[in-house]
């Protein structure tokens, strides 16, 4: 797993690093899409979450959910067209889910997705992704750190 | 670079004071110019957070009956009564155009705020991330917000507060927990009549905030006025912010439970089943510490003033849980306390489920 200033960026997933937006291809098609290390270090600490409806068609752009830190409201992204299919219910009971866990129970939304393949073009995974994101975090001078409870 | 547009709106109604900005932001494209909105409400009103449940928040039959608006803005944070004493500044920028760090965009928003208040003769400092202090005491909050295209920072100059009515209209959970609330806007919030003795001319205050806005960010302002299509959106938006739909759309996944008076001070309520009866703890909790508490509920405690005594012995405490179950229990035994169906832990839970109301307390 590749590190950058405490910045966990996993090489297996796919990036939009631009919109801070991490992309997991699911077995039966479906695409996870969650915040990144650095987005949910940026962020700060959630205090709440609005998700789209699961049902809903967004477009490359539009944004999943709005979420709420301590100090800032902001869309999620989706870097990829498609129905949303589920969003993540655990955060009614954990606000700091993403801040704790972004790539693993801190997921926020998985789309069934319309252009994957012309839309994937846009993403980056591996080292590619690692070495964009590095770029990023050196330029906005994040540090990364997670919330403990 | 370019100059900053600078637009000074005077009074408009409470829907528009908060319409306009979000209208700039959701109208910028490339050419727009990076934006200092002034503005003042008219009349009196109530905005309420992003992602706040309005019934549960506020108090919105006082607020019918009194004829005080309640408008939801796209930005987070907790109710605030706001009237024509206070001006918004309001900043709508090209992304790329402020610090990428929230804490950075925070530091640059709140430096002319600071600057301004200081040459007045108050002595303002930021406390990061995002509050403007006077001695400890709130003098003005900040948000911001990823509107568009364009990021978004909010906050005012506060000319004068109604304390009574802030706090009126707010619903909470008992008549206690106001009058807490009323007390910790008076302990921790200030304002420019409270720290001059009187209020500024208007103005003469907007000038030296332009000045120092201007020396901030190292760039030239230039007075503009907001374009055709700019207020087409904030036309569009005054309909949306004005339903029911929008007032009423439900909240986010929770709420909080507790209403934050500044960065450090919380008002806080909790409730714990006893066997001797209903407990309830009314507490302002400052920096994670029992600044001041109430006790109460339907259970019967010998001798009658050992309360009082509690609540005096808890305070400046923090609410960890073995701090104040030693302490509880220590003053069960200095007084002798007779107190059926109410053991020192049973006071200790109560006060213990004050923390889960209040965010970022561990």
């Amino acid at each position: 797993m590749g590190v950058y200033r405490a910045c966990e960026i996993p090489e297996t997933l796919y990036y939009d690093v631009e919109r801070d937006v991490w992309v997991r291809l699911e077995a039966d098609g479906t695409v996870t899409l969650g915040m990144t290390d650095p987005a949910q270090a940026q962020a700060g600490r959630i205090v709440n979450l609005t998700f789209k409806p699961v049902g809903r068609v967004l477009r490359r752009g539009q944004s999943a959910a709005i979420i709420e830190s301590a100090k800032w409201v902001g869309p999620f992204p989706t870097p990829l067209t498609g129905e949303v299919v589920a969003v993540n219910e655990g955060f009614r009971r954990d606000p700091l889910l993403a801040n704790k866990d972004p790539y693993g129970a801190g997921w926020l939304v998985r789309l069934r997705p319309t252009h994957l393949q012309e839309e994937l073009r846009e993403l980056l995974t591996g080292q590619e992704a690692f070495e964009a994101y590095a770029r990023k975090i050196e330029e906005r001078n994040v540090h990364c750190i997670r919330c403990a409870e | 670079m370019e100059p900053v547009r600078v637009v000074d709106l005077g009074e408009v109604a409470p829907v528009r004071s908060q319409a306009v900005y979000h209208a700039v932001a959701y109208a910028m494209d490339e050419g727009t110019p990076d934006t200092v909105l002034l503005v003042t409400s008219s009349q009196p009103y109530v905005s309420i957070g992003y992602h706040q449940d309005a019934a549960r928040e506020v108090d919105l039959e006082f607020c019918a009956a009194h004829g005080l608006p309640v408008v939801r803005r796209e930005v987070g944070g907790g109710a605030v009564y706001l009237d024509r004493n206070q001006v918004f500044c309001q900043w709508i920028f090209q992304r790329q155009h402020l610090p990428a760090r929230l804490e950075e965009r925070f530091s640059l928003y709140v430096l002319p705020l600071v600057a301004t208040y200081r040459r007045l003769g108050i002595d303002a400092y930021h406390r990061p991330v995002n509050d403007i202090q006077v001695a400890g005491r709130k003098i003005g909050g900040t948000g911001a917000a990823s509107i568009g295209r364009s990021e978004v920072m909010v906050g005012s100059l506060m000319f004068d507060f109604d304390h009574e009515l802030m706090a009126r209209v707010l619903r909470v959970p008992s008549e206690k927990m106001r009058d807490k609330v009323v007390q910790g806007i008076r302990d921790y919030i200030t304002t420019m009549r409270r720290e001059l003795g009187d209020v500024p001319d208007r103005q003469q205050v907007l000038a030296v905030y332009l000045e120092e806005t201007a020396r901030a960010l190292g760039r030239p302002l230039q007075p503009g006025q907001l374009t055709e299509r700019e207020w087409e959106a904030a036309a569009e938006l005054e309909e949306r912010f004005s339903s029911e739909e929008w007032l009423h759309q439900k909240g986010g996944l929770r709420a909080s439970g507790a209403v934050k008076i500044h960065a450090d001070v919380h008002v806080a309520e909790a409730t714990y089943k006893a066997p001797g009866g209903l407990v309830r703890a009314t507490a302002r909790i400052r920096e994670g510490r029992i600044d001041d508490v109430s006790l109460s509920g339907d259970f019967t405690v010998l001798p009658a003033w050992a309360i009082g005594a509690i609540e005096q012995a808890l305070r400046g405490l923090p609410l960890r849980e073995d701090v104040l179950r030693q302490r509880v229990a220590d003053v069960y035994r200095a007084l002798a306390v007779e107190a059926p169906g109410l053991a020192p832990e049973d006071l200790t839970q109560a006060l213990v489920a004050l923390r889960g109301t209040v965010e970022g307390t561990p």
